[in-house]
Parts: C-alpha cells; sequence; structure tokens
C-alpha cells in the first residue's frame, strides 16, 4: 500500500533525538520547539496587541520566510509560477536569510500599506478583517503550493550531526539557531521597554485613542508592527526550517494553530505572552510524546489550549478583565 | 459544450448539496446568531465519522444517522461550554482548533481500527444500506443530457436525497428565522446587551444555534460522505473557509443564499479549472496547478466579498451589520 512508504506529512518531522534520559530530551525539544515559536508568533501578539486584529495569514509569512530562502539559496534552477523563465540564484544560505528576511519585512510593510491600513481607514469591522485575513492565508497557502509543489523543501543539504551533552543530544545547528532566537527575542524586549518607539508601540497596545491624543502616530506605528511581525515572522519560519529538517508548504498554516493558542494562552495582546504561551505549548507539545502517541501532539497543545480557556479566559499574563 | 455540461454536471451534485446543507448550518451560526464558526468542517467530519462507524457496528441506517448527529451535538456542547460566554474570536479560534484536533484524532495511527487513519473509510464499508434503498435500478441511467449511476456512490438517488433535504433543511431555517426563537437570535447577533437586558438567556440561546447549526453540518457530511468516501483530510480548514466564501456569496442571513452559493461557488470553480486547462498551455500552468490556482482565487474572492459586497448576491446590507 503506497500510504505505508510515504511519510505522514501531518507528523511534524521534529529531530527526536537519541538522549539517554527520553523526558529530559523532551523537554529539552519541547524548549527548542517553543523558542522557534516564539519567534513566529511574537508578530502575531504584536499585531493583536495594536490593532486587534486576529491575523490568520500570520502562518504563511513563516513559510513564505523559509521558502524565500530556499529559493534563494537553491543550486537547483527555479521558477515564480505563471512566469515561464528558470532562475538560478543559488546564493550562500546565511545571504539568502538574511535577503528573505529583508524581503519579508518589505512585504510586511507593503500588505499593512495596500490591505490592512485601507481597511482601517474605511473603518471595515474586526470579525470582517478576520475574514479577510482567512482569505489571505487560504490565497498565499495555496500560491506558495503553485510555487514550490507539495513536497517540504530542504535550506541545506548537509546533516547537522548531533552532539551529546550528558542527558541531553542536540545538534550544533539547533544550539546556534536557539542562540539567534534567544538574541532576537531580547532584541524586541529591548525595542518595546528601553526604545522610544517600543515605548509608542505599547502605548498604542494599551490605548489607541489616548496615545494618539498623545501625540504618536498610530498608523506609522502599526506599519513598524507589521515590519517587525513579518521579519520575525520569516526568522521563525528559517529556522524551524533548519531545525524540523525542510518545510512544506503548508507547515506554517499548520502552526497558526499552535501560534494562536500560544498567544491566547500567554495573554491575548500582551507583548510577552507570545514567549510565555509558546514555551508552554513547546513543552506540552513534546513532553507528551513520553505518554502519548506522537501523531498526537498537536491535538495534546489545541486540548490544552481549550482548557486554559476553560478556567482563565484572559491567559497566564493578561489581565483579569470582561472579555465579552 | 463539454465545459457547459460539466458546469451543470457540478450545479446540481450531490457534493455541492451536501455543501449547501453544511451552509444551511452555518447560516444559523453567523447568519442568524452572528457565531463565528470557524471549525464547521469538524462538524462535518464528525458527522460522517458517527455514520460510517454505526454502519460498520452493522446499526440500522436510520441510528447511524442519528449517531452522527449526536456527535456533533455533543462537540456544539463542548465547544460552546468554555466559548461561548467570551468574545466572537475566542469562539473562531477554539472552533477551528477544536476541528482540527478531530481530524488529528481522526488520522491518529492510535484509533485506526475505527477510523481508518489517514487513509479513511472506504465508501464500499459503509454505502451499501443507503444503496439498497434506492429506487432507481442499479445501472448507469440518463436523464436529459445528463448521465449517472442509478444508485452507486454519486448517483441519481443520492442527488434525490441530497436536494429533498436541502428544501426541507432550507424551509425549516426560513420557519425558524422568522419565529420567536429565530428573531432572539437576530437580536443577539445586533447587540448582545440589548437582548440580555430584555431578560433573556442569551447563552442558552446561542448554544442552541450552535447545537443546531453544527447537526445540520453533521448531515452535509454524511451526505457528502455517501457521494465520497469518508477521509479526515478532506476535511480541514480549506473545507471551512470554503463553506464561509459560499455562505457569504449567496448572502447570509438568508434563507436561499446557502444554496445559491454553493451552486454558484462550485459551478464557477468548474468553470475556471475547465476554461484555464483549455486556455492557458501546460508550459504556464501545468495540469497538477490548476487546484492551487483556483483555490487562490476562492481566497481572493472571499477577500474582496467581505469587504465590498458583505451581504453576498441575494443578502440585505442593513441585516448583515458585522460586529466586533
Amino acid at each position: 500500500m503506497a500510504e505505508a512508504t510515504t511519510p505522514d506529512p501531518e507528523v511534524a518531522t521534529t529531530a527526536t533525538g537519541g538522549g539517554t534520559n527520553l523526558l529530559l530530551q523532551n523537554l529539552f525539544n519541547g524548549v527548542v520547539f517553543g523558542l522557534l515559536l516564539a519567534l513566529a508568533s511574537v508578530g502575531l501578539s504584536l499585531i493583536y496587541g495594536t490593532t486587534a486584529l486576529s491575523n490568520f495569514a500570520h502562518g504563511e509569512m513563516v513559510t513564505f520566510g523559509a521558502v524565500l530562502t530556499w529559493f534563494l539559496a537553491t543550486p537547483q534552477p527555479v521558477t515564480v509560477p505563471l512566469v515561464p523563465v528558470e532562475f538560478h540564484i543559488g546564493l550562500p544560505l546565511i545571504p539568502a536569510a538574511l535577503l528573505a528576511i529583508a524581503i519579508s519585512a518589505a512585504l510586511g510593510w507593503v500588505q499593512d500599506k495596500v490591505v490592512w491600513s485601507q481597511l482601517r481607514r474605511r473603518r471595515v469591522g474586526l470579525v470582517q478583517q478576520m475574514i479577510v485575513s482567512i482569505g489571505l492565508s487560504l490565497a498565499l497557502v495555496n500560491f506558495i503550493q503553485w510555487w514550490i509543489g507539495g513536497r517540504p523543501v530542504r535550506l541545506t543539504t548537509s546533516i547537522d550531526p548531533r552532539v551529546q551533552y550528558g542527558p541531553i543530544s542536540v545538534g550544533n545547528v539547533t544550539l546556534i539557531s536557539m542562540a539567534i532566537a534567544i538574541t532576537a527575542l531580547l532584541g524586541v524586549a529591548f525595542f518595546l521597554q528601553r526604545t522610544r518607539l517600543g515605548r509608542a508601540t505599547r502605548a498604542v497596545s494599551d490605548n489607541p485613542a489616548l496615545a494618539s491624543a498623545s501625540g504618536i502616530k498610530v498608523d506609522s506605528i502599526i506599519r513598524i508592527v507589521w515590519v517587525m511581525a513579518a521579519g520575525l515572522a520569516a526568522l521563525g519560519g528559517i529556522l524551524l526550517a533548519l531545525y524540523q529538517q525542510g518545510f512544506s508548504f503548508d507547515d506554517g498554516t499548520r502552526l497558526l494553530l499552535m501560534m494562536f493558542a500560544a498567544v491566547t494562552l500567554g495573554g491575548l495582546g500582551h507583548p510577552y505572552g507570545a514567549l510565555v504561551g509558546s514555551l508552554v505549548i513547546g513543552i506540552v507539545a513534546e513532553v507528551s510524546t513520553v505518554w502519548l502517541p506522537p501523531d498526537l501532539k498537536f491535538a495534546t497543545a489545541l486540548g490544552i489550549l481549550i482548557i486554559v480557556l476553560l478556567v482563565r479566559p484572559q491567559g497566564i499574563l493578561g489581565k483579569a478583565e470582561r472579555v465579552g | 459544450m463539454d465545459i457547459l455540461l460539466d458546469v451543470l454536471r457540478t450545479a446540481i451534485a450531490p457534493s455541492t448539496a451536501a455543501f449547501a446543507l453544511a451552509a444551511i448550518g452555518l447560516n444559523f451560526h453567523f447568519g442568524l446568531t452572528g457565531l463565528l464558526n470557524m471549525g464547521h468542517a469538524g462538524f462535518m467530519l464528525l458527522g460522517m465519522y458517527g455514520f460510517a462507524i454505526s454502519i460498520q457496528q452493522g446499526w440500522p441506517i436510520w441510528l447511524a444517522v442519528l449517531v452522527g448527529l449526536a456527535a456533533a451535538a455533543i462537540f456544539g456542547l463542548l465547544l460552546g461550554w468554555p466559548t461561548l460566554k467570551l468574545r466572537g474570536d475566542y469562539l473562531a479560534i477554539v472552533t477551528i482548533a477544536a476541528a482540527e484536533m478531530i481530524r488529528f484524532l481522526g488520522r491518529s495511527q492510535s484509533l485506526s481500527g475505527l477510523t481508518g487513519a489517514s487513509s479513511g473509510i472506504r465508501g464500499s464499508d459503509f454505502k451499501p444500506p443507503f444503496e439498497e434503498l434506492s429506487p432507481f435500478p442499479d445501472s448507469i441511467v440518463q436523464i436529459g443530457p445528463l448521465e449517472m449511476h442509478g444508485s452507486r456512490s454519486s448517483s441519481w438517488w443520492l442527488t434525490l436525497v441530497t436536494w429533498s433535504l436541502v428544501i426541507i433543511f432550507a424551509i425549516i431555517y426560513w420557519r425558524l428565522a422568522g419565529s420567536p426563537w429565530g428573531r432572539v437570535l437576530k437580536g443577539i447577533r445586533e447587540d448582545e446587551d440589548a437582548v440580555r437586558s430584555l431578560g433573556k438567556n442569551v447563552y442558552s440561546y446561542k448554544m442552541q444555534a450552535l447545537v443546531i447549526g453544527g447537526a445540520i453540518g453533521a448531515l452535509g457530511g454524511i451526505t457528502w460522505a455517501l457521494g465520497n468516501s469518508v477521509q479526515p483530510d478532506s476535511m480541514g480548514r480549506p473545507t471551512t473557509f470554503w463553506i464561509w466564501t459560499l455562505l457569504l456569496l449567496g448572502g447570509a442571513a438568508t434563507v436561499f443564499g446557502p444554496v445559491l452559493g454553493s451552486i454558484l461557488f462550485w459551478s464557477a470553480l468548474t468553470l475556471v479549472k475547465s476554461v484555464a486547462s483549455a486556455v492557458l498551455p501546460p508550459e504556464v500552468l501545468a495540469p497538477t496547478d490548476l487546484e492551487p490556482f483556483s483555490l487562490v482565487l476562492v481566497g481572493v474572492t472571499l477577500m474582496l466579498l467581505v469587504v465590498f459586497r458583505p451581504q453576498g448576491v441575494l443578502g440585505n446590507k442593513k441585516e448583515l451589520a458585522f460586529n466586533g
């Protein structure tokens, strides 16, 4: 039967380790996945905080970062839909990744300029905006499938050898990815806490009308948030693609639910909620595989989301307020 | 001529009717009550699992249908319990997450004895009891320019049953929407607090709408499965988004909106695919790219519809005020 031989695309091809202690190894994998997830979802949380939009097209921004890096880095000839020309780009991985992040951030600017700021100006309701983002997500994910096909793309052909540290085994690329993720997250925290723009962002998050009245240009703050969100999502996608050793056209879309779970869990719109929530979701998803079948780990994480909403709908860091 | 015949075949196909039924269910949620159910495919999938598994256990067909509907109703109760008191976008996130959980559970190896894991349940395992009821001959029957099988799979028999169900439920929707009960639901859609201040139990009304709409969605799922097969991946997020698109296309909160929307949506999709494959050379658009290409169009249609014509073809703009 053909089904048995092809690997199941729904089971994320995470590098499950050969550590000596299964629980500790899974806990560590959970932290890694949580950090990368945090990188992808911090933008989602910032966008929610400043515009109150649940952006369902955020997963595609993650995919886009990974796919664009592959597009720029692969030595094979590549094509773009509807353009019957083959390109040979083949940049080294790091310049390709940096260029991909820059292009993604620029596209974040364009997306806000062309779509979202127009909708805000027309005073389109939030629910309508949410459905627009769903339409955008459907269009983008299928565009990416059309672009790269149904098979996962790999950013590098080299294999990351695992090194044993005490009870945990981990590859060097994963360690570097973790360092990059932590640096980027600290950078976001520094930006939010210590810079004028960051303080303005938090002010818009808190109360847009009041921020606007005190002279903050709300629309340009939101534009900056979109650029940051898109860039961070692209970085998250690239690191996830390295960690999972491949990225499919719909991996980001599938990750969107994890991101929503993380952001809701941490406290919708709370700037650090995404980090806390992502770590919880990452650890729950990975550690659950010690007792439950691995193809249920996403289901477990989503189950946690529903339980949290039952007991603490404002999330872990959110302020207790009436929601609804 | 062939293209037109294809379009006509799609317009009356049982699958089109099944989607119309599902959209009538969603119309109870969104059109009537304003609930953002983004997991409608999960209700459909539960319906088809309930039905197919009961048939496999050798239970009579009426009991199997009831099991399918009951599964969806219980799912609705469980979902509504934590979320209906919260703001609308929480329901959106939880329903989409829960529907994905159902799909993950369905395709998980650990339940393969019941659900057949990712390959699903074959049509021949659950269709015979329904097909034996057919009054049509057990062979290809030609009516007008169309020919279909009399009783097997996507047959004249199924066409008759599904469209009758669509008519019955359209009438039920029409009667309920005009009843005092339906007027309370519309009141909740327009202004929840006003209805609450009139002493109505908003939570209980929302729950009733969620359960009824979900059960109709499950019926849509059962009829869809009777023409195809039970396949968890055919009921993923894209399916939910199609139902949303076709409901908004036809016109939410109208009696014939879901039906017209389903016919228009699937006919247009067939038309686009046939024309694109006839006009565009394969170097520009390979046959395998037709599906993603048409889905890109669906996504863009959804975005444009929501922004420029939220009331759809039949709706009344004043009646459908997206709140939030």
